[in-house]
């Protein structure tokens, strides 16, 4: 009896690929990228389109997706949607393909105020995604001094009342900005002196959280933040009164963007989808639904005027902020250093 | 002759699946230990000792210190509920003893993460303990419940204390409870009883309870980051940042490495001790 189910079992296990294999051969797409990033109706939309079948995998970091990508010699995905530093990485180590732009006419919709940045200077690989800048954001309610900058957050009235992304070049970023240095110096006396300066912060940090930091704004846990953009808008969202700053120190900038790995399974339909997205009504339709800046052209006549005033985070910021990029060695081990000390010396 | 072959076959699977999976990933976590780490990303193929001489370093070294401070505070916690717990619940009518075996058992199963969540949603500033508490007029601010090492080490209590239970109850469950009432025959006053016969056969419960609770909160950085609001670095924390924030896979792996023989010195210790194979418990 056993023998009999095993060998039916068997039997179903060798069919399933045979089944799927018989018939017409169905045009696929894989995409890559974090949960819910490509909102679910854009990716539908498209397969009810063009009739090809979206398949859509997430991963948790940019360096999981990257590992992964490497694992598979720049092979398995057709589309990955990651950020900007990482990208740079890809394209070194020749995991991405160029662009065959004859084969993307919107490629035009793209405003160049989102092009040639330090991972694709010659817009061969990349199509940007969601731009943004990170911003301070704080309750009127319960903060006493007036925020301007980075250098506010230290002020002793702010003790145990900051929340901050956990993510140590941002956060030593700050202290960079505040010393009037680069966030990329490989100097690493400055790196040192933005470290000293960071371990005074302590005291005012209650939570580093990467993941809906304005979840703690929202609920009273923190009374000021440093958020990402589209953490901005949905704080704004949740409390109109919030107030948000620019920081005098200066601003960063960072940019997720669209790639076409190297050995793509599906490299043709993978130019097809981002030609799909890269017109006007559809880029309206996903900058409404991530909140970040949106890097279409085409697609600023469809945005809604409500978004548009939600988005406080005006374009021409954008040439101001600067990127987070890759460094060397001795001055990354540096930072990994001071930011495991920084946390000792929290709570 | 047959039979043995066939046995023989039977058992492959284990080996195979031993080597693959078991050994397999700890040469490989070995290996990359003493490599070095490529400028921009993966490794080098160039032997160094490197990373382990950076786990030397003051801060490195803090890290450590705080995991096994904390390890050691939470394995002391859930000995001091665990152990009367177990003690107790063996000592129950069978009909009781499986419910209380369900009650422990079914939050256990759900996921630990879920769990996690749920306490934050109890806990955080007008959550529903504050809101309850202003209601009744016994608080005015918030109590900043979360985000500190007290969270963390009430958390981690909380997810590793079914091991401690379970592992105290099965020994106590198989202890043969007439030698107690000899001894008490024999003039000893409870406690007397309970130190020389009940702590003594329940030692081994104990102990693997104590390692069953000890290693995992050494590795456990998901209640550091959601409880303590990221802002507690274990060993745990520091490898995963190493992976996802340096990229330094070599320094990681020698992270890694290091835990493991915590780890190992603990069963060896566990072994010595109770002079037993196996740890106590349902698992």
């Amino acid at each position: 009896m056993k023998k009999r189910v095993l060998a039916l079992m068997l039997a179903f296990m060798l069919a399933i690929p045979m089944l799927s294999s018989c018939g017409s051969k169905q045009e696929e797409l894989n995409i890559y990228t974090w949960e819910d990033y490509v909102p679910d109706s854009v990716v539908e939309a498209f397969e009810k389109e063009t009739g090809i079948k979206v398949n859509y995998t997430n991963f948790q970091t940019n360096e999981e997706m990257l590992s992964v990508l490497s694992n598979a010699k720049g092979g398995d995905y057709d589309i990955i949607l990651a950020s900007d530093y990482i990208i740079n990485i890809a394209i070194q180590e020749g995991l991405v393909g160029k662009l065959d732009k004859s084969q993307i006419p919107n490629f035009e919709n793209i405003d160049p105020l989102y092009q040639g940045f330090f991972y694709d200077e010659a817009n061969e690989y990349t199509v940007p995604y969601a731009p943004g800048i990170p911003l301070l954001v704080y309750d009127p309610a319960k903060v006493d001094v007036e925020i301007t900058g980075y250098e506010s957050l230290w002020d002793p009235s702010l003790e145990d009342s900051v929340a901050l992304m956990d993510t140590e070049r941002v956060v030593m970023g700050m202290a960079l900005k505040i010393l009037g240095k680069s966030f990329n110096t490989e100097n690493l006396e400055d790196i040192q002196a933005a470290g000293d300066l960071l371990m005074k912060l302590a005291p005012n940090v209650r939570v580093l959280s990467n993941d809906q930091t304005q979840d703690y704004l929202l609920s009273g846990d923190v009374s000021a933040a440093f958020l990402f953009t589209s953490q901005v808008v949905l704080a704004l969202q949740g409390n109109p009164n919030l107030e948000v700053v620019y920081p005098k120190e200066g601003l960063g900038f960072g940019c997720d963007a669209m790639f076409v790995p190297v050995n793509a399974p599906n490299a043709s339909n993978a130019h097809k989808f981002l030609n799909y997205i890269l017109q006007g009504e559809v880029g309206a339709e996903i900058s409404t639904q991530v909140w970040y800046l949106c890097a279409n052209k085409a697609a600023y006549e469809y945005l809604p005027a409500d978004f548009q005033d939600s988005l406080i985070i005006s374009a021409d910021s954008v040439p101001e902020g600067e990127f987070i990029q890759n460094i060397g060695t001795a001055a990354t081990e540096l930072h990994n250093e001071i930011y495991t000390e920084f946390k000792a010396n929290l709570d | 002759m047959g039979r043995k072959s066939n046995n023989w076959l039977l058992i492959a699977p284990m080996y195979i699946f031993t080597l693959l999976f078991v050994a397999g990933p700890l040469i490989y976590m070995l290996v990359l230990s003493f490599l070095q780490k490529a400028d921009v990303w993966g490794v080098e193929f160039v032997f160094t000792l490197k990373n382990y001489l950076k786990i030397g370093k003051q801060v490195y070294l803090n890290t450590f210190w705080e995991s096994i401070k904390l390890a050691f505070a939470t394995t002391a916690l859930t000995l001091l509920i665990g152990y009367p717990f177990g003690y107790f619940m063996a000592k129950l009518p069978e009909k009781r003893k499986t419910l209380f075996m369900l009650l422990i058992v079914i939050p256990f199963w759900t996921n630990a993460l879920m769990r996690m969540y749920g306490w934050i949603i109890l806990f955080r500033s007008n959550g529903l303990i504050e809101q309850g508490l202003m209601a009744l007029g016994l608080i005015d601010d918030s109590l900043k419940m979360l985000y500190n090492y007290k969270a963390v080490l009430a958390g981690m209590v909380y997810a590793l204390l079914p091991f401690m239970i379970l592992s105290v109850y099965s020994s106590a469950e198989k202890m043969d409870w007439t030698l107690v009432e000899a001894a008490k025959d024999l003039g000893a006053k409870s406690w007397q009883a309970f130190v020389t016969i009940t702590l003594k056969l329940t030692l081994p419960g104990i102990l693997s309870g104590v390692i069953l609770v000890f290693i995992p909160s050494m590795g456990l950085f998901f209640i550091a980051d959601i409880l303590g609001g990221g802002k507690i670095m274990l060993v745990g924390n520091l490898i995963q940042n190493q992976l996802m924030s340096t990229r330094d896979w070599p320094f990681a792996a020698a992270l890694a490495v290091i835990l493991m023989l915590f780890t190992t010195l603990f069963i060896w210790g566990y072994k010595k001790i109770t002079h037993s194979d196996e740890l106590e418990g349902l698992l």
